[in-house]
């Protein structure tokens, strides 16, 4: 047994030594640098930074308007996002699920390509799809007779117009886990039910909705870990909008690290998104405590 | 049997002694963009002077060579040379990654401060400490569309603050706008040194924003965007801007010349530069690429070598006719290629007022506060006034981290 044991130890070594190596060690020292003032004059003599203790996180909560704006905007976009990408990523599921439909892989393609494709060049089309005067959803509208708003360049509108992107960009990967999810479904029970006279919404509501419940979870905490993360579709439509507007929690560290070179102060923004993003999870994770199986296996 | 081998052995130290005589001493340049990608047109010409210096050059695009420098100095692999952005210098400066140059240049025949443009030359010069030496030059001038301006009865172009407003006003009457500009600090900023004032001290430590001076340019700079003569959070590719008449004037940099003359033929002949419009001043932007030497390199004399190549007017006036790029050492300018050509002669009497933003390294902080304050009076969410008091706390916080 302690033989067997070793053998596999060996095996995953090589992996686990990658993961210690540029992960865990990252990690770790992303953490001890959130108590030091590690400046620009730090960057070529380590020794110049010197520890602080825990004022670059006083100053984070009780000194940085910038902050709570960049917490805003993300739980703004986020409240958009993650409803409406479960929602469609869902509804697509369920349509490629269906018996009737020709063309599936045809399908699946069309909505994992915004998936695979590189989000930096989605991102640059999609800000000229968004132009105010010679963009093609503005163009849209005006066939509909309305006359679109300046979707990048005003306030009230930037968080709207990357929220789309990011929708957009990620029903594929859902739709995907959905789809195994629905797959996982035994028949029988739709066939019982429909003996029984149930319709579809009913058969939605009361055999595939509680029988995703796990999927569901998984979908909804996935997509709240990542989208919580916004950072590469407001860095190259806006580069933080019109007035901060679209500055996430993740832009925000980007530019306090890598362009201010303030990396203590980066580092602790970082460690208060993780743990907000862990809080959030575990609130969701709870709430998704009460699973019961029907068919019982 | 012991012969050959003997006679092997001296075959072999011979030969890598052999060898060693002749080796070159490397040096690894790192230059971005364009320049990059031409500047192994003008090394093959250095190595000839300099047999024993090899020059291996790697481009890096502009986008990222910020990072890359950084994560390279961090990481210890920073190249022998470098180009150096002029805005970046105060903070590579303040890493210490850069070699102070005021020996080399002490005992130099070829590089000094008098021959260098003073705008340019102060880029280098951070905290009294010379750590460069420019290599162009890029200054902002005003592009303007002859034709639409004579079209409503203007025959030469707007020379004070007054008569930019008031052209700018009449061409938005006539078309959409007047005057292309945007919020950013680099359109910004040349107001405010025109008008007389600045953002630091002399010391760098202390803000200057709340002077009349600076709330002048302030109030100026939001009244041609809330009168209509430039755009508010509009975006428009700037050549087809410019080729219809949308943006019929704008201010930018010399690299414009060329690309304006290759991507809109349409316009040809129509179009011209004029330098600066004047409150006290007409100071411009100036900015540009100098020469750094990284403190890592152990081949200090020859980057040196290299550094005073490229400043000599001769190789200044072939960079110009390689790439365009504005000669950053005045005598070059002599050279009839420059001298007798009326655009090139807009950019040489703009260079003689200039102004760089403070070599400070929190340069970058700083500038991302001032570009939000001024959208901030922009778009009327605070007067002026407000914005500048704002903008004076914001400075003084970033600055008291220093």
């Amino acid at each position: 047994m302690r033989a067997r044991a070793r053998v596999g130890v060996l095996f995953v070594s090589p992996a686990l030594t990658l993961f210690c190596l540029f992960l865990v060690g990252p990690i770790l020292g992303a953490l001890i640098l959130s108590f030091t003032n590690f400046n620009v004059y730090a960057i070529g003599n380590w020794l110049r930074a010197s520890f602080v203790g825990i004022s670059n996180y006083r100053e984070l909560l009780f000194e940085d308007p910038l902050f709570w704006v960049s917490l805003r905007n993300t739980f703004y976009c986020v409240s958009i996002t993650v409803p409406a990408t479960i929602a469609f990523s869902l509804l697509a599921a369920l349509l490629l699920n269906s018996k009737r439909l020709r063309g599936k892989a045809f399908f699946r393609l069309l909505y994992f390509l915004p998936v695979v494709t590189n989000t930096a060049a989605m991102a640059v089309v999609w800000r000229w799809l968004f132009n105010y005067r010679f963009g093609l959803v503005n163009g849209l509208l005006s066939l509909l007779g309305i006359k679109g708003p300046n979707w990048l360049g005003d306030p009230a509108w930037a968080i709207p117009a990357i929220a789309a992107m990011v929708i957009w960009r990620g029903i594929g990967f859902n739709m995907l886990i959905f789809l195994a999810g629905l797959q996982g479904i035994p028949n029988y029970l739709y066939e019982a039910a429909a003996i029984d006279g149930a319709n579809t919404w009913a058969m939605f509501r009361y055999i595939t909705l509680p029988l995703l419940r796990p999927t569901t979870l998984l979908v909804t905490v996935m997509t709240l870990i990542g989208h919580i993360q916004l950072f590469e579709e407001p860095f190259i439509m806006t580069g933080g909008g019109p007035l901060n507007a679209t500055l996430s929690v993740a832009m925000y560290i980007y530019r306090l690290g890598f362009r201010f070179f303030r990396l203590g102060y980066a580092s602790s923004l970082a460690y208060v998104l993780f743990l907000i993003i862990f809080v959030v999870t575990l609130i969701r994770m709870k709430i998704g405590r009460s699973t019961f199986d029907y068919a019982g296996s | 049997m012991k012969w050959r081998e003997i006679a092997f052995v001296v075959l072999v130290v011979a030969s890598l002694v052999g060898l060693n005589a002749t080796a070159r001493t490397p040096i690894t340049i790192w230059a971005m963009g364009e320049e990059g990608l031409n500047l192994e047109q003008i090394t093959p010409r250095f190595e000839e002077e300099n047999p024993d210096i090899k020059v291996r050059v790697v481009q890096i695009p502009w986008d990222l060579a910020y990072d890359k420098i950084i994560t390279a100095v961090a990481g210890g692999t920073a190249p022998d040379l470098c180009q150096v952005g002029t805005t970046w210098m105060a903070a590579f400066a303040s890493m210490g990654a850069l070699v102070p140059l005021d020996e080399f240049i002490a005992r130099s025949q070829v590089v000094s401060p008098a021959n260098f443009f003073p705008g340019s030359w102060s880029t280098a010069v951070v905290g009294g400490t010379v750590y460069g030496v420019p290599w162009y030059v890029d200054v902002r001038v005003l592009y303007y569309r002859t034709d639409l301006l004579q079209a409503i009865g203007v025959e030469h172009p707007p020379t004070t603050w007054e008569e930019l407003y008031q052209v700018g006003l009449k061409l938005a009457e006539q078309g959409e706008y007047g005057l292309g500009l945007s919020p950013h600090w680099q359109e910004f900023l040349p107001f405010v040194w025109q008008a007389g004032g600045h953002v630091l001290d002399q010391t760098l430590t202390r803000p200057r924003v709340t002077d009349p001076e600076f709330i002048e340019a302030l109030e100026f700079f939001v009244s041609l965007f809330q009168s209509g003569i430039a755009p508010i959070g509009e975006e428009i590719d700037l050549f087809e801007a410019f080729r219809t008449g949308f943006y019929p004037m704008f201010f930018s940099g010399p690299w414009m010349v060329k690309l304006i003359s290759q991507r809109l033929p349409e316009i040809e002949g129509k179009w011209f530069v004029a330098t600066m419009p004047k409150k006290v001043t007409r100071a411009s932007f100036v900015g540009g690429s100098d020469w750094a030497i990284f403190a890592s390199t152990p081949h200090r004399e020859e980057c040196w070598r290299f550094i005073e190549f490229m400043s000599r007017p001769d190789v200044q006036v072939d960079w110009y006719r390689i790439l365009r790029a504005l000669p950053a050492v005045t005598q070059a300018w002599q050279d009839p290629l420059l001298a007798e050509d009326p655009l090139m002669q807009v950019f040489a009497t703009q260079l003689e007022d200039t102004v760089a933003p403070p070599a400070t390294p929190a340069w970058e902080e700083i500038a991302q506060a001032l570009t939000t304050r001024v959208e901030e009076a922009i778009r009327g969410v605070h007067t002026p006034t407000e914005a500048a008091q704002l903008l004076d706390q914001d400075i003084r916080k970033i600055l008291a981290r220093l």
